[in-house]
Parts: structure tokens; C-alpha cells; sequence
């Protein structure tokens, strides 16, 4: 059981907008897709990965612990404070760097966890969910861990937890579908319909991830499925997309799906990573069209939750 | 149709609950006359006047050679018959401590050294008294009603308190009579034989202990009604009459305390007259301005407070109203006697039930109107000030008085307690915002779903109330602590909150009303806390590692050990030997100090409201209550104790990366920062490097890094659990002066700020000056990596029902419990801390940018409540560390 290990970045118990009731959401390093917007970018690298939060950083009140840590000499001191070489600190291994740090503002980001630490943790917060919660396994994509999730899954069923993924679909259609019967509500992410804008938005076709959607309910699985997508100005904000969407869930008998109003939450975490983030402007939508498109949804008799603002 | 109806017909026509997304109903706006009931308390001043103490005074001296309990109730019961009524327009409750909507008064008979030293001072209208350690080291908030300088007309006393500069002279002269004789004094003067008294005042200079008992003699209790709303005054002093009668004279085989009975019942008559009298005054002021009143609403309105306050002068309550009334006046009463803190009010929506259910069956009154009476309650009850030093005021007060109200628990057939008026004193708590009554639910498995929903959603609203506390919990304390003593587990049931936290024993009392028998609860012991009064951990851990010797006063505090510390046991063993010592030679001064107090100014309000004082004829103060092993020791900043010894052997005894010299000289230099006395900021966050900071900046990162509680983590969560047991056994062999055992009272109130002031930088690098960890199971701020369940893990790693409580902070952010969804979601969060045996848990459900915001402009946030360690008060009423130590909590959002 211990064999598989996966990296994690975050473990957020008492987590209450990524499925029914409290849980605990692990979060996955490691996506198919890379999308522009994204606000976990600190999973992309699919390994732990430095970050470096200027802000908390006390150079200004006189702190200098991390100068001369760097054994390839990735860290050096300005004026202004510290400067990364981030080619080579996305390579790093041993983060020397971080050990003297007190404030946490260089810190590791995403660690090494057995299916048993995993487990522990699930056992541990398990006391605390309630009737109606349970695990929510969220990323990057969880699914491209398919063995380390498959462990986790079956030991989760054992033990009677109710399991959720947020995925974006995007993998192999066979273990998309093995690792789907182990789940008990998902979140699946259409982030556009028209292929060509979604391989410019997340780099990859959309074919793969409506295939295995079909496939899926076609499959019998007996779970719930809710569809989801960040709404973002002049990418897939249109009402044409949307009804593109309507379509495809009539199609293949799908009802609920959960539109998130886009917001710039991750922005600090592309800086801290030393990344240009491309939605520092642009993207932006209104409470107004939000209704809009639920109305959309729901005259076509979806059922459309906009936000948090959901009955699970 | 809208968005909104048309998802709902969709869910249901899925089949899918929909109950999820039903908004919250929105909350009523509070009754037209307390939002100007409230206005005028945000624009008033604390204010002390001698109006209460004159009149105590003169007939205290007229009475010079009666007994003393007769004496002190004769004088009591004149201060109340001769304070002036003051009713303002618009109020439906009425009633005062003095003629001032915020006043107080000081109480020489317990404390009047302060004005005594500063005599000349005063009479010079000088603004500073001089000042003890603790309240030089107290830092009280700068806005609201405190009255930190002298202006105008108006003397600064305390830096809380204004007193009319004409007033003085009084103060001065009430005060020179007791020049020698107060409570304070005479306490001391015994104090001196004790022996270690040299430790003793070496501990209160080092303010490893933050005050003494005589400063709030009463209090941390609760206050059991019976016997006025059963009979009323004129029925009492019947009652005193006949027992009068039947004891006088008569010692029945009882030659210690046989005689006493008779005076007893005396003092009690002449109590219960002044308080007859008291509400009396106040009829016939009602009387009075509805006679010159000119417009018909408000003139009708004194004359129903006439009508109310002239029956409950003389009878037993026969409605809602009279009888709340009453309670309030039976609460004024209490906290006029001594200066206190925590008299609380119990679990009134239980008490008061038969007078509601009869009045709303018969028609006499509405839901909405009892709400609306609800809501004037609270701004009575956070009327109430007490006048204290300003360490006491200020540094452990936080300037609120602590009225706790209970609700839920089970009643006396062991059955949920829950009464219909309990939704209405949470409704009126949702409508009203003020910091009082704090609300605290007496969780328990059998309580209705509905009940705690509705309780869950007043918490969300922000203003910290109400906490929970784990009804098995309390009661499992209640039978471990008050068995030896006969309590069976219906009296268990009858337990809540006396102060912030403190876990009181309680009774059943048969009420006849209405043609039925109620059970209703009730206190029936006396103040909790008044044993030893909030020691420092860490800093005792401070004087281990300095072998005694307290270097921010550079003084021997404790005496050397001499030993070489070198193992962690060695550390604990010694620890434990100087906790042992502290209790020691302070439980002897505080015994005597209470001692003094119960034999020279020997309470007799709380006498009176007391089950089974009255039945067995003896005072409060002689064991006269039912249950006595109240007294506790109180402890301050339990996690940054742990979190610093979890750093100690992690670093210097399991890895051995530093020795103990190095770990002292870092802490000794504050690790290279500049330490917040130089820089005026106790934020955790906070530190401005000095020329030696890169010396100390690896151990400073390594004791940061170090095992921290709150994290489910072993290595440090083993300390709390080896703390825990320690101090269950250490504790219980000293005996408070009713001769029962002492027991931990956890709940740093505000005394984190002041303790963590004189306390150096620590081994998990908290710098020196900086407010300790709040309550005893919060992490400390910024070290929760895990998340909330890890803390609720680590809380819960020894059984909480063996202290009197135990206590948790959570900051949570507002969009984490959003919408009817979030209201269920809060209490999953509480029942799986309640599963677990957690007895404590309150939130700040708020986000730290309004606090920044409101700190930088607190005039714009005037109405802005925060929970600090077991009460919520006004966020401009609080002094600043408090402030940047609740902004640096974890906000936990999702």
C-alpha cells in the first residue's frame, strides 16, 4: 500500500465550497492543462517547487539569514532585497535556501505523501466532517495520479468516505473511467467548447475531455456530476458557448453544472514563482452577465448554481 | 420568474434538497428606542461618582458596634435606598449601578490604597496615580468610553474612569476612613507572616502573577433568582421574620455557627428592605417624569415602568416583564456590593420561561415584545462597569464585566432544557448587537437541531457570541470537583458559565407559578475565581532558564536552583518545584486575603441569592452555599509554554544543535531584533532587525521551525498533555480558605498582553514583549499549518473535563460560512470539537482587513465587537497588543 507516493501542495481541512457538506481537500501537483487563468500555478511543475513571498520577506527590517545559502549560487542580495535565478531554483532539489528563513517567505511548495499519510490525515479529519462531507481530491488534476489515487480511492471506499474530484477529464479514457467508479461526485471542468479556444486557453484539444465525459455517463456510473467553468471576458463568456454547453449536456443527459465568476486569487502565487501572470488585466466579468448565463441554463431546464452559492 | 425560484423548481423537480439555498431570513433591525438607547451609551463616558460609597460610609460609621454581617447589610442596604434614580426616555427596562448610564464607583472598604497614596494628588487634581507593576505594564484601549486624561472638569482615574473634579473631596474623605482598615490592607498586614512573603511580593513585582484576590473578591459565578422571583422583597423579609423567630437565641447544637443564624436573618431583612426600597425609588421617579411628561408614548411608558417598578418593590413577580425586571435588579445588587467581575446571569431563558409561556398563553403579551424587552436587557447589562485598577480594569478586563448568559444544557430530568424563550434571547442577541450579555451555549447531543442552527447563526453575524462549551464536559467537571461535597448528577445538570469560562455548580429550585411546579437552574456556590490569579507559564520557564533571576527588573524573583539543566526532565522537574513554590506562597496571601474579606466585609447580596444560604441561616462567605471547592488557580499563555518547550528539546536535547547557554543568550538578545518595548509594536508578526541579528538568525529560523502546537503533531502536542496531567495532581494539593482543594481555571482573559510585556523573547522565538498565545488550546498566531481539525486534535489530546475549562479562539472568515449552507457548516465545525471532548470554542468570524482598518480609524468602527479570550467587547475599548495579537490570529477561510 505504500508503494505509490504523490506530491501534494496543500492539505485544506474544514474546506466547505469544493463539494457536499465539510471536508478535506487535498490539492495535487501535476495538470494536463495549462491554463492561463489557472490560480494553483504552483502545481504545474508537478514537484515541489520554491516559492518566494516578497512581501512577508523582513529584508527591509534588516533580516539577511538567506544570503550565501545557495550552493549554485541562485540567491543573491540587491539593494532591494533578494534576487532568485528561477531557471535554476525550478530545478532545485535541496532548497538550501529556506532552512534560516522565519518568516516562511521562502518556503517549499508541494511535498512527497505515501497513500498511508494521505490515509492518516483522511482518518484523523474523518471525526470532524459530519454527516454529508468527506474528501475532496483537487489539484492540478488528481487524476493523472492514477495508481497513488487509486490506492487512496479504494481505501477511502473501505472505510465508507465519501469522495469527490475536481478534474479536468483530461487523461486516457480507460483510466479515466477505472479511477470514475471509485468516485462519488465530481467536478469536471469545460473551459470552452470551441476546440481551438480551448487549446489557446489551457494548451490542450477539448476532444479527449467531452469523449470521456460521454463515455462516463454512458459507462452507468452512479455518481454525481456537475459540471463546472471559471467564466472569463472574451474567452468563454459568450452566450453562443454556453449554448454549446447546453447542447452537449442534453446530449449526453447531464443537469447540474456550476459556473465560478472569474477573480485573480492565484496572481500573488505566479509572482511568487517568478511567473508573468497573463490575467494581471482582462478577464473580468459582471455580477449582471453571471445572471445572465444562469438564466441561460436554467430556461434550457439546467440546473445553473453560480459561486458558492449552492445547496450542497 | 427569477433566477433564484426557477433553480428551486428545477432542484425539486430532481429531486435534489434544495434547503441548502434558502437565503437566511433577514434579521429585524433592533426596537426604535434601543438604537437611541445605544447612541447615547456610544457617547458616554465611563463615570465614577461617590454616591453609593457616601451613603455605605455614613451608616457603615453610625453602626460601629453592631454584627459585622448586620452592619455591612445595614450600610449596603442604605447606598441603595438613597442612589438616585435615573430612567431615560425611551427605556422599557430601567435601573443603574449609580445615577450614570456607565457608572461606577471605587470600593475603599475593599481597596483604598490607590487614593489614599495619591490623596494630595487628587486634592490637586492631579491626573496619575502612582501605580502597581501589573498596571504599569497594562495598556488599556484608547477609544470609546475610557477616559484615559484628564479634561475639562473631568479627573482620569485609573486611566478608564472620569470623576467630576467636585466629587474628589468625597473620594478623598471616604477614603481616609479606611486608611489601614480595607479588605487590601488588613489582608497585607497578615500576609507578612506568611511565610516566603519576600517570594510572594518578588512574584507580583515580576508580574509572574497578575493581581491579588481582594481586587475582585466576587464574581466568576452565577446568580441564582429563586428566591425574589418566588416571593419578592415583602415575602423575603416575611420569611426573615419567621426564621428570626425561630433561630434567635437558638444555637441548635451548632456551637460554631448555630447563634450566627439569627443575624443572619437580620442582615437579610435589612438587605431585602434597601432593595425594596431601591425599586421603589425608581416607581415613584417613573411616576414622577410621567406626570411632567408631555408626549402620550413616553409618558405611557414611565407609567407602565411606574406600575412595573412599584410591584416588584414589594411582590413576586406576576408577569414577564416584572419578573426580568427583577432579575436585573437583583443583578445591579450583586455587582454594587464588591468590585466585580463575571456575576452571571445563568441560564435565564429557563429561569424565566413559566412567567413567558403564561404571559403569551393568556394574551398579555407578544413574541415581538419580549424580544424587543430582550433587547433592552442587553444594553442594561453592558451598562455595567467595573471600577478596578487599571491592571484589573484594563489589563485583564479589557474593560468588560463579563454578564455571562447560558443557554441550553439539560434540565433536571436529564431531558434537552432548551426553552422557546432561549430562541428569543438569541433573536434579541442577532438584533442588538452589544457586547452584553456574552452568550455561551451549553452544548449537549440532546439539544434540538433548530436551537443550535439558530445559535450557529447569530455566531456567524461577528460579534463572538454565542461560544460553546461542552455541557458533558461541564457536567462531568461539576461531579468530579463537587462529588466529595454530595453533588449527584440532577445538581450536575443545573451547571454553567460564571464568567467568561468559569464552569459554576448549580441547583434545581422548585419555582410555583402559574399552577405548576418549574424546575428552574441556579447558581449555588461561590466565586471561582479567587485562588491564584493568572501565572505566567512561559515566564516561569523564563526563571528556570535564568535561575530565578528576572532579568527585565533584574531581580531574584524565585530562589537559584543551582542546577545544571541538562536534560529536558531536569527543565520540567525544575519547572514544576518553582510552579509549586508560586502556588504555594500564593495561595497563602490570596487565602488571606479572602479570609479578610469574607470576615470583614462579608458578602450579603450573594447571600441572599444564594441556594442554600437562606436555608441554612449563614453567608456566602462561611460556606453557607450549597457547593464550595470553587476557588481556582488561574494560568496564562499555556501554548506558548508548550510551543517553547517543544523547541527546547527538539533543539537542544533531541538534535543537540544548540546547548541551553546558546538557546538563553539568543533569547537574551531577543534574537537580534529590537525587542517591542523599543519599538511599541506586540504584533507576533512584527520585528525590526538590530547589527546582531545575522548572528542569531539560523536559531531564531530553527526555534521558529520547531514542532509548534495546533499542528496534530506529537512532538510538540506531548508538552500540553504532559502540562495537563502535571498540573491536575500539582494543583489539587493546595487548599483555598474554604478548605477545599484548588483546580485550574485556563483562560488568559486579557492577561496575555500584560504577562507577555515581561516576558523575554521564548525558545520557539516569540520576541520578548509580545502577547502571549490566547486562551489555552488557541495556536499560537501563525503556527496552525494543519488546519483547523489538526487543532481540534492536538485540543483534545487530554480529557478537558478535569479543569474547569478549557479554552479556544478561532478566526474564521466571513465567506467560509456563507449562506444557510455556511450556518449548518459552522456547526458541523462545533459539533466535531464538541464530539471530541473539546469544552470551549468561540469565533471572530471576520476578516482582518476590517480590523487593519478599524485599527487605523477606530472612530469610523465604533459598533465594530471582537471576541478576545472569553467575552467580546468593543474593538476601540481594547488596548493595542490585544488588538495586533486577534489581527495576527490565522483566518481560516476556504
Amino acid at each position: 500500500m505504500n508503494a505509490p507516493q504523490a506530491v501534494i501542495f496543500d492539505i485544506q481541512p474544514f474546506s466547505v465550497h469544493d463539494g457536499p457538506g465539510c471536508r478535506t481537500t487535498i490539492f495535487m501537483s501535476g495538470c494536463p492543462l495549462h491554463c492561463l487563468w489557472c490560480s494553483n500555478p504552483e502545481n504545474h511543475a508537478g514537484r515541489p517547487q520554491l516559492i518566494f513571498a516578497s512581501k512577508v520577506c523582513k529584508w527591509a527590517s534588516g533580516c539577511r539569514a538567506c544570503v550565501g545559502t545557495c550552493p549554485k549560487g541562485a540567491l543573491t542580495a540587491s539593494d532591494n532585497g533578494i534576487e532568485l535565478d528561477r531557471a535554476v531554483c525550478r530545478e532545485c532539489t535541496t532548497f538550501d535556501c529556506v532552512r534560516p528563513c522565519a518568516t516562511h517567505s521562502l518556503r517549499v511548495c508541494g511535498k512527497y505523501y505515501s497513500v498511508k499519510d494521505v490515509m492518516d490525515i483522511l482518518h484523523r479529519d474523518s471525526n470532524n466532517w459530519g454527516t454529508g462531507g468527506g474528501v475532496t481530491f483537487s489539484g492540478g488534476d488528481p487524476l493523472l495520479h492514477h495508481d497513488f489515487l487509486k490506492a487512496v480511492l479504494e481505501e477511502c471506499k473501505k472505510d465508507n468516505i465519501h469522495t469527490a474530484v475536481e478534474t479536468s477529464a483530461c487523461i486516457p479514457t480507460e483510466k479515466f473511467i477505472e479511477l470514475m467508479q471509485l468516485v462519488d461526485f465530481a467536478f469536471i471542468d469545460v473551459k470552452n467548447m470551441d476546440n481551438d479556444r480551448h487549446i489557446a486557453g489551457t494548451g490542450v484539444s477539448n476532444n479527449l475531455i467531452l469523449k470521456n465525459i460521454s463515455t462516463l455517463v454512458a459507462s452507468g456510473w452512479n455518481g454525481r456530476l456537475v459540471l463546472r467553468y471559471p467564466v472569463i471576458a472574451d474567452y468563454n463568456d459568450s452566450d453562443e458557448n454556453a449554448v454549446k454547453v447546453i447542447e452537449f449536456m442534453k446530449a449526453n443527459g447531464l443537469f447540474e453544472i456550476n459556473l465560478l465568476k472569474f477573480h485573480r486569487l492565484g496572481q500573488t502565487k505566479w509572482e511568487q514563482l517568478g511567473l508573468a501572470y497573463p490575467y494581471s488585466t482582462g478577464g473580468d466579468v459582471s455580477n449582471e452577465l453571471m445572471d445572465h448565463l444562469q438564466s441561460l441554463y436554467l430556461e434550457h431546464d439546467i440546473i445553473c448554481y453560480v459561486g458558492d452559492k449552492t445547496p450542497f | 420568474m427569477t433566477n433564484e425560484d426557477k433553480l428551486k423548481e428545477l432542484l425539486k423537480s430532481r429531486g435534489i434538497d434544495a434547503s441548502g439555498m434558502t437565503d437566511e431570513a433577514a434579521i429585524p433591525k433592533q426596537a426604535e428606542g434601543c438604537g437611541k438607547l445605544i447612541d447615547i451609551y456610544y457617547t458616554l463616558k465611563n463615570t465614577v461618582d461617590m454616591e453609593f460609597p457616601y451613603w455605605y460610609n455614613r451608616v457603615w460609621q453610625e453602626n460601629g458596634s453592631d454584627v459585622i454581617m448586620v452592619r455591612r447589610a445595614k450600610a449596603l442596604a442604605a447606598a441603595f435606598a438613597h442612589l438616585t434614580p435615573t430612567i431615560q426616555p425611551y427605556e422599557r427596562l430601567v435601573m443603574n449601578k449609580t445615577r450614570h448610564v456607565r457608572g461606577a464607583f471605587p470600593f475603599p472598604w475593599v481597596t483604598a490604597s490607590f487614593f489614599n497614596a495619591q490623596a494630595e494628588a487628587l486634592m490637586k487634581e492631579a491626573t496619575a496615580p502612582s501605580e502597581s507593576e501589573a498596571d504599569s505594564v497594562s495598556i488599556i484601549g484608547a477609544g470609546g468610553g475610557n477616559v484615559t486624561k484628564s479634561y475639562g472638569n473631568i479627573i482620569s482615574i485609573a486611566k478608564k474612569f472620569g470623576m467630576r473634579k467636585e466629587e474628589i473631596p468625597v473620594l478623598v474623605k471616604t477614603c481616609s476612613y479606611w486608611d489601614g482598615n480595607s479588605v487590601e490592607e488588613m489582608s497585607n498586614h497578615y500576609a507578612k507572616y506568611t511565610p516566603q512573603y519576600d517570594i510572594e511580593q518578588a512574584i507580583m513585582d515580576s508580574v509572574l502573577c497578575m493581581f491579588d484576590s481582594y481586587c475582585i473578591p466576587q464574581g466568576r459565578e452565577v446568580i441564582n433568582y429563586y428566591l425574589p422571583l418566588q416571593y419578592g422583597w415583602d415575602g423575603i423579609i416575611e420569611l426573615c421574620d419567621r426564621r428570626i423567630a425561630e433561630t434567635m437565641g437558638e444555637s441548635d447544637g451548632d456551637g460554631l455557627m448555630g447563634m450566627e443564624r439569627g443575624y443572619y436573618y437580620v442582615a437579610m431583612k435589612h438587605l431585602a428592605q434597601g432593595l425594596s426600597k431601591w425599586c421603589q425609588n425608581y416607581a415613584d421617579r417613573a411616576y414622577y417624569l410621567a406626570s411632567v411628561e408631555t408626549d402620550a408614548a413616553l409618558k405611557k411608558n414611565y407609567e407602565e415602568i411606574g406600575g412595573v417598578m412599584a410591584h416588584i418593590a414589594h411582590k413576586a413577580p406576576v408577569t414577564f416583564r416584572q419578573a426580568l425586571q427583577l432579575t436585573l435588579a437583583c443583578h445591579y445588587a450583586e455587582v454594587n456590593e464588591d468590585p466585580q467581575s463575571g456575576q452571571s446571569i445563568g441560564r435565564l431563558g429557563q429561569v424565566l420561561q413559566p412567567f413567558y409561556e403564561k404571559d403569551i398563553d393568556d394574551g398579555v403579551t407578544t413574541e415581538e415584545e419580549v424580544i424587543e424587552l430582550l433587547e433592552f436587557y442587553r444594553i442594561k447589562i453592558t451598562c455595567i462597569e467595573c471600577f478596578a485598577s487599571a491592571g484589573v480594569t484594563g489589563g485583564v478586563l479589557s474593560g468588560n464585566t463579563f454578564n455571562n448568559l447560558s443557554l441550553g444544557g439539560l434540565n433536571r430530568d436529564g431531558l434537552s432544557a432548551v426553552t422557546p424563550l432561549e430562541y428569543h434571547i438569541i433573536e434579541a442577541g442577532m438584533r442588538c448587537h452589544t457586547t452584553q450579555p456574552t452568550l455561551s451555549i451549553l452544548y449537549d447531543e440532546k439539544l434540538p437541531e433548530s436551537f443550535l442552527l439558530k445559535a450557529a447563526a447569530c455566531t456567524k453575524q461577528g460579534m463572538g457570541y454565542p461560544a460553546w462549551m461542552n455541557n458533558q464536559d461541564g457536567m462531568n467537571f461539576m461531579l468530579m470537583n463537587y462529588g466529595p461535597e454530595g453533588m449527584n448528577v440532577e445538581d450536575a445538570r443545573a451547571w454553567c458559565l460564571g464568567g467568561c469560562l468559569e464552569s459554576s455548580p448549580g441547583c434545581f429550585l422548585p419555582l410555583r407559578y402559574n399552577g405548576k411546579v418549574t424546575w428552574i437552574p441556579g447558581g449555588a456556590g461561590p466565586t471561582a475565581g479567587s485562588g491564584v490569579h493568572f501565572v505566567g507559564l512561559p515566564k516561569m520557564l523564563e526563571l528556570v532558564m535564568t535561575n530565578g533571576y528576572d532579568r527585565r527588573i533584574n531581580k531574584q524573583v524565585l530562589p537559584a536552583h543551582n542546577r545544571k539543566l541538562d536534560s529536558m526532565e531536569a527543565i520540567q522537574e525544575e519547572w514544576v518545584r518553582y510552579m509549586n513554590l508560586t502556588i504555594d506562597v500564593l495561595n497563602k496571601v490570596n487565602n488571606l486575603q479572602m479570609d479578610i474579606w469574607r470576615k470583614y466585609c462579608p458578602p450579603v447580596v450573594s447571600s441572599l441569592l444564594k441556594p442554600d444560604c437562606f436555608a441554612k441561616g449563614r453567608g456566602l462567605g462561611m460556606m453557607g452555599g450549597r457547593y464550595n471547592a470553587t476557588i481556582n488557580f488561574e494560568s496564562c499563555g499555556t501554548v506558548t509554554f508548550v510551543n517553547s518547550m517543544a523547541s527546547l528539546y527538539k533543539n537542544v536535547f533531541k538534535d543537540k544543535k544548540y546547548t541551553l547557554e546558546e538557546m538563553l543568550d539568543a533569547m537574551m538578545h531577543n534574537f537580534g531584533f529590537k525587542t517591542s518595548y523599543e519599538t511599541g509594536v506586540f504584533s507576533p508578526d512584527f520585528r525590526e532587525a538590530t547589527d546582531e541579528a545575522p548572528r542569531y538568525a539560523q536559531i531564531f529560523a530553527d526555534c521558529v521551525n520547531a514542532p509548534k502546537f495546533g499542528n496534530a503533531d506529537w512532538e510538540a502536542d506531548q508538552f500540553l498533555k504532559w502540562y495537563e496531567d502535571v498540573m491536575f495532581g500539582l494543583t489539587r494539593q493546595y487548599k483555598s480558605y474554604y478548605g477545599k482543594p484548588l483546580y485550574m481555571c485556563q483562560i488568559s482573559v486579557s492577561t496575555h498582553g500584560p504577562q507577555g510585556f515581561i516576558t523575554l523573547a521564548d525558545p520557539a522565538g516569540r520576541l520578548a514583549g509580545t502577547t502571549y498565545s490566547d486562551g489555552s488550546v488557541s495556536a499560537a498566531a501563525g503556527t496552525d499549518k494543519n488546519g483547523i481539525y489538526a487543532i481540534f486534535e492536538s485540543a483534545t489530546i487530554y480529557d478537558h473535563s478535569t479543569q474547569q475549562n478549557a479554552q479556544m479562539n478561532l478566526k474564521l472568515h466571513p465567506s467560509a460560512v456563507k449562506g444557510s449552507q455556511g450556518t449548518r457548516k459552522l456547526l458541523d465545525l462545533v459539533r466535531a470539537y464538541m464530539r471530541k471532548g473539546g469544552f470551549h470554542v468561540q469565533f471572530n468570524i471576520v476578516d482582518s482587513k476590517t480590523l487593519k482598518k478599524a485599527q487605523a480609524k477606530p472612530e469610523n468602527y465604533r459598533d465594530l465587537m471582537v471576541r478576545v479570550a472569553g467575552f467580546t467587547q468593543y474593538w476601540c475599548e481594547i488596548g493595542k497588543p490585544i488588538q495586533d495579537e486577534v489581527i495576527y490570529r490565522t483566518e481560516y477561510d476556504d
